[in-house]
């Protein structure tokens, strides 16, 4: 890992080593005697008010302050897990998004393995067809050479035949004169 | 997109010790006892002290009552500057907790603004977001957003929900892979020596040549003498949630990581401290 990262991960640790840790559980702890000093207070002085008439029912007194902190209790659970389904939802917000990702990336790699494929068919494709070209080009320089011995060979035999009946038409001259 | 989940998780959870004490020449019914209060690094002042306003209304009358304001060491506090900016520009060198004096009258009009609601900070913060975006996307990713989205945002910052607010903080830190980074970077330098409130200029997280862009480059070009010439002693601290990154770090990094939750990298130049 880069050396900078892991600087800025150490700094922040060192941070809170210094500025939190020493200091977070005397804080939890305070805010959370002064919530319940504030509770008792409230409900104290309630109980007060309405047990007022009834003197002498201590009993009484701490069961409703005891079912107060009870009731308490359970709405701050109930907080706790609203905010948990809230994290779990947002989890799962999170999971569709990664999961649609996912998707999407398969869907563009299936995407570019077919062009791909495409592309490799037309590339055979041009090989095959400028193989042919090739092949076809070769047969025509053979044809032609071909062509061009076979009208020399006839060019000659014409000759031959011209200079042959030429001979032919020498001789019958000659053994008309002999005659 | 930002992915060193424990260095966001870090800097979400940055906690800073707070006493506030009343001050001395408020009227009181009877002696008002300090408040300690762990205050998180990235929210607003405003947005946190409703129990500390509690506790000393509690000893004083509702006539002696103006608007609550905060300062330390005689310097009254920007409400709509980050916690954690406060308390590195301000307060880095004092022992902890820190000490904040809680007035109720003679409010600073010439240094504070006046937050009379939640609604108030709730504006700020979303503004800062905006601005954010338009440096870094055009806008595009915050104007796709819908009311409910931004809604997200908000909940998440007041009531500290890190997994709130990050599902869709998420949005905001994305960027082309071709791009390499943001258009251009939103921060703001803080300098404790200056009249100016901070430094903000356009700056991107990619050179013309294709070079990443450093911290160091950044300071380089917005205020020099941040850095220390060689061989020279360090004058300055140049500080980030209340650590010292290296010069080198890259800046797209930084504030895809370091950025508080007004997507802006507050930047504090303060004087290395003397003892």
């Amino acid at each position: 890992m880069a050396n900078w990262k892991n600087h800025v991960r150490a700094g922040l640790q060192q941070r809170d080593q210094t500025e939190k840790l020493p200091h977070v559980g005397v804080f939890t702890t305070l805010s959370q005697l002064e919530e319940r000093f504030e509770i008792r207070k409230q409900i104290l002085d309630d109980v007060q008010c309405n047990s007022s008439e009834r003197n002498g029912v201590e009993a009484g007194k701490i069961l409703h302050l005891q079912l107060r902190e009870t009731e308490h209790l359970s709405e701050k659970l109930s907080q706790t897990l609203s905010d948990l389904t809230t994290v779990l939802y947002l989890k799962e917000a999170e999971l569709q998004y990664w999961q649609s990702r996912v998707s999407q990336y398969r869907q563009e790699a299936h995407t570019l393995a077919k062009g791909n494929n495409t592309l490799k068919a037309r590339r055979e494709k041009d090989e095959l067809l400028q193989r042919w070209m090739e092949e076809k080009r070769e047969e025509a320089d053979r044809m032609n050479k071909n062509n061009d011995a076979q009208e020399r060979w006839q060019h000659l035999a014409k000759q031959m035949k011209k200079h042959l009946q030429q001979q032919e038409k020498e001789k019958s001259l000659l053994v008309d004169a002999s005659h | 997109m930002a992915d060193d989940k424990d260095v966001l998780r870090d800097v979400w959870f940055g906690r800073i010790p707070a006493c506030f004490t009343l001050n001395q020449d408020e009227v009181t019914e009877r002696e008002a006892e300090p408040y300690y209060l762990l205050l998180p690094r990235v929210s607003y002042l405003t947005l946190v002290t409703d129990k500390v306003k509690k506790h000393f209304l509690k000893v004083m009358k509702t006539e002696d009552v103006e608007e609550m304001w905060c300062e330390s060491e005689g310097t009254p506090l920007k409400w709509h500057y980050p916690i954690g900016v406060l308390f590195d520009l301000h307060a880095s060198n004092t022992v902890l907790p820190w000490n904040i004096t809680v007035h109720f009258k003679n409010f600073p009009d010439r240094d504070l603004l006046h937050c009379p609601s939640n609604s108030v900070i709730e504006a700020h913060f979303m503004s800062g977001i905006k601005e954010a975006d338009a440096l870094k996307h055009k806008s595009q990713v915050v104007n796709d957003m819908q009311k409910k989205d931004h809604k997200q945002l908000w909940m998440g910052l007041q009531n500290d929900k890190f997994d709130q607010f990050w599902a869709m903080n998420r949005k905001l830190m994305e960027y082309p892979t071709e791009d390499g980074g943001f258009r251009y970077i939103p921060f703001r330098i803080y300098l404790t020596m200056s009249d100016r409130p901070f430094v903000q200029r356009l700056f991107r997280p990619v050179s013309p040549e294709g070079n990443v862009h450093t911290l160091g480059n950044l300071l380089k070009e917005m205020y020099p003498a941040a850095i220390p010439n060689e061989g020279e002693p360090k004058q300055n601290q140049v500080v980030i949630h209340g650590i010292e990154p290296l010069l080198e770090t890259p800046l797209q990094w930084l504030s895809e990581h370091l950025s508080h939750p007004d997507n802006f990298l507050h930047i504090c130049v303060v004087p290395v401290p003397t003892d």
